[in-house]
């Protein structure tokens, strides 16, 4: 998702982005679609290459636990079953 | 004249009716997330439509048999005059927004999205979860920030699926 932000941010295509970073088109297209994840210093490459700078800070991280089991749940669930359940709880 | 009760609302509806009229869409907002898998209510459709002439012939079409109607009183139901075209209709909330925020409209969507069945037939196409992540984020509201964080998790689970690994 950065990638994809920091190209659109620096107006720039696929393709130029490849040119300035030196990284090929199609990977590139893959580590935006979320396919394959890039590492830390190749994201920050990229990033830079599109005028950029990745800030790295140590925030507070509060898992949750109710609100992950629940998602956790419906992502093994169809999305016929997603809007069934969004439905029936709009409902009550 | 709106009808003096809210409708019910019928996303399975409103989606037959466009599926009727062969309009070719994608489905973005707050029911997307929720076919990706977010845990959150919604209580209205909102579809970026493909801007071919053709295409907004049959929306039009469409619009008709739901009997949309403007929200903002406006009769004109032209897309593209507005940013958002917010409608009510005899089976709940639509919205078509013709160019999402961080978006460029259908064609910049379509790549990424996903094609799914709801039942009864009807198959939709979905905004991706990074899609639908850029749109939220770019949007900047304060009232999307949990479901933008759900966003995130939800990829960060579809990738460890597709890595083979447990939930």
């Amino acid at each position: 998702m950065l990638i994809r932000e920091a190209r659109l941010r620096a107006g720039l295509s696929q393709g130029e982005l490849s040119e300035r970073s030196g990284k090929d088109r199609a990977q590139i297209a893959r580590w935006e679609r979320d396919v394959v994840q890039p590492s830390f210093e190749t994201l920050r490459e990229l990033v830079r290459a599109c005028g950029l700078d990745l800030a790295p800070a140590l925030v507070p991280y509060d898992v949750d636990e109710e609100g992950e089991t629940r998602l956790r749940e419906k992502l093994l669930r169809s999305p016929q079953d997603r809007l069934q359940a969004m439905l029936e709880e709009r409902r009550r | 004249m709106p009808p003096a009760t809210e409708p019910e609302f019928d996303p399975m509806g409103i989606f037959k009716a466009l599926d009727r009229a062969r309009v070719t869409f994608i489905v973005i907002g707050g029911l997307a997330r929720v076919l990706q898998g977010t845990d959150e209510l919604t209580n209205g459709v909102d579809i970026v439509p493909a801007m071919r002439e053709e295409n907004l012939r049959r929306l039009d079409v469409a619009l008709g048999e739901l009997n949309a109607r403007r929200r903002d009183g406006k009769k004109t139901l032209a897309v593209g005059d507005v940013d958002v075209l917010d409608l009510e209709t005899d089976l709940g909330e639509l919205k078509i927004v013709p160019e999402p925020a961080g978006t460029r409209g259908y064609d910049d969507l379509r790549r990424a999205a996903s094609r799914e069945h709801l039942g009864s037939g009807v198959r939709v196409a979905i905004a991706s979860v990074g899609d639908l992540a850029r749109m939220t984020a770019t949007l900047g509201r304060e009232q999307d920030e949990p479901a933008l964080r759900m966003l995130h998790r939800v990829a960060e689970l579809d990738r460890s699926i597709g890595h083979g690994l447990e939930l």
